[in-house]
């Protein structure tokens, strides 16, 4: 019995989602917005959080990312390859961030996104959490209160290591690269910044 | 040194919280779009003259994409054409600034028409002397005139007219 199997979907090679990086650089660079589309929706997550969890304001946040892609777009012309459009993306949004916090050094306002459901279930805070505290959920959002008003006393170098290590896991090496400082800065900024958040979390850390 | 190590194990689980804040509902969705549209914006208004910008398409269309863009332009743009309208409103309500006085006394004038002389000065003659004066302006008079039944009538005002008798 003859059987007719439907065409298998072939994935359109021209498609913007189906490129690599290269060449939808090289599309956009020529005017292509469809391509740099593209480009913003894969990289607007982790450019989103890096800014966020420097900024704790997610209006902020929103606007610096935006700017941080246009600037890129408008800049593109300048990058040469050097290094990976994601890192040379990475360095724009690092540096606006930067230059932003430090103009308006010590006004923080916080504007925290909510938490995902999988927070409370997360074994790693659950254990955080004393289980004699009845209300686990009020507990949860006052160490997220804590834990974005201690970052917030760091510097911004400071800040950026434990940000994008150990919050984003990015390695030492990215890290250097996108800060263009060495790997040796890296750990110590990272030694120091851990110190201090440790100080001022002590409370929530007491096994 | 240990005690450091486990607490930094802690300070690490403590940051995975970070992990879990995550934005709006349907935010990344819109992102792409609003870095798009921004880019638009601002590559059109920075090479276009007005005609070109607004020419090949529909201003409306334009005018959308640029409130997508920057929404605060909208609250702007609402407020200017509130205070259009009061200062519209305003200047209607104004009195007309004529007077009874000036509609004497510009009445037109034709060379060698003694009515209309008669209305420069601004002396007007008797009622029953038979002269009468045309003139263009309608003459509003605040005097009390007498009624159908000999009473005197004495409305607010009311339009007298002059007829020049044919000589």
């Amino acid at each position: 019995m003859l059987t007719m199997s439907e065409p298998a979907t072939v994935p359109d090679p021209n498609s913007p989602a189906n490129m690599l990086e290269a060449d939808l650089v090289r599309h956009a660079r020529r005017g292509d917005l469809k391509a740099y589309d593209e480009l913003v929706r894969r990289y607007q997550e982790r450019i989103y959080a890096t800014i966020y969890h420097m900024t704790a304001n997610h209006e902020d946040t929103n606007d610096l990312a935006q700017e941080s892609f246009i600037k890129a777009y408008t800049a593109l012309k300048s990058f040469k390859g050097g290094s990976s459009f994601y890192t040379w993306l990475y360095r724009i949004a690092v540096n606006k961030t930067i230059n932003f916090l430090k103009q308006r050094r010590n006004k923080h306002h916080l504007s925290l996104n909510d938490m995902d459901f999988n927070a409370e279930h997360d074994p790693d805070l659950v254990a955080l959490i004393s289980d004699k505290t009845p209300h686990r959920d009020v507990n949860l959002s006052e160490l997220q209160k804590k834990l974005n008003e201690a970052l917030l006393k760091l510097s911004e170098p400071h800040r950026m290591v434990v940000v994008l290590h150990d919050v984003q896991g990015v390695s030492h090496e990215e890290i250097a690269e996108v800060l263009g400082c060495n790997i040796g800065t890296v750990r110590s900024r990272l030694f120091y910044a851990r110190q201090q958040l440790q100080g001022y979390l002590a409370e929530y850390l007491k096994s | 040194m240990s005690e450091t190590n486990n607490n930094f194990s802690e300070l690490k689980r403590l940051l995975k919280l970070k992990q879990h804040e995550v934005p709006p509902p349907g935010y990344f969705n819109r992102f792409s779009g609003d870095v798009i549209s921004r880019i638009r914006a601002g590559e059109s208004g920075g090479t276009q003259t007005i005609l070109e910008q607004y020419g090949s398409g529909s201003v409306l269309t334009h005018l959308l994409q640029i409130f997508h863009a920057k929404p605060g332009i909208i609250g702007g743009f609402a407020t200017s054409l509130c205070l259009l309208l009061l200062i519209g409103v305003v200047l209607a309500d104004r009195p007309d600034g004529t007077s009874v006085a000036d509609e004497t006394i510009v009445a037109p004038t034709v060379p060698g028409d003694s009515s209309s002389m008669i209305a420069q000065t601004g002396l007007l003659p008797p009622s029953d002397s038979g002269i009468t004066i045309s003139s263009n302006s309608p003459i509003h008079s605040l005097q009390a005139m007498p009624g159908m039944f000999g009473s005197q009538q004495n409305p607010l005002f009311q339009t007298v007219g002059f007829m020049q008798p044919a000589q």
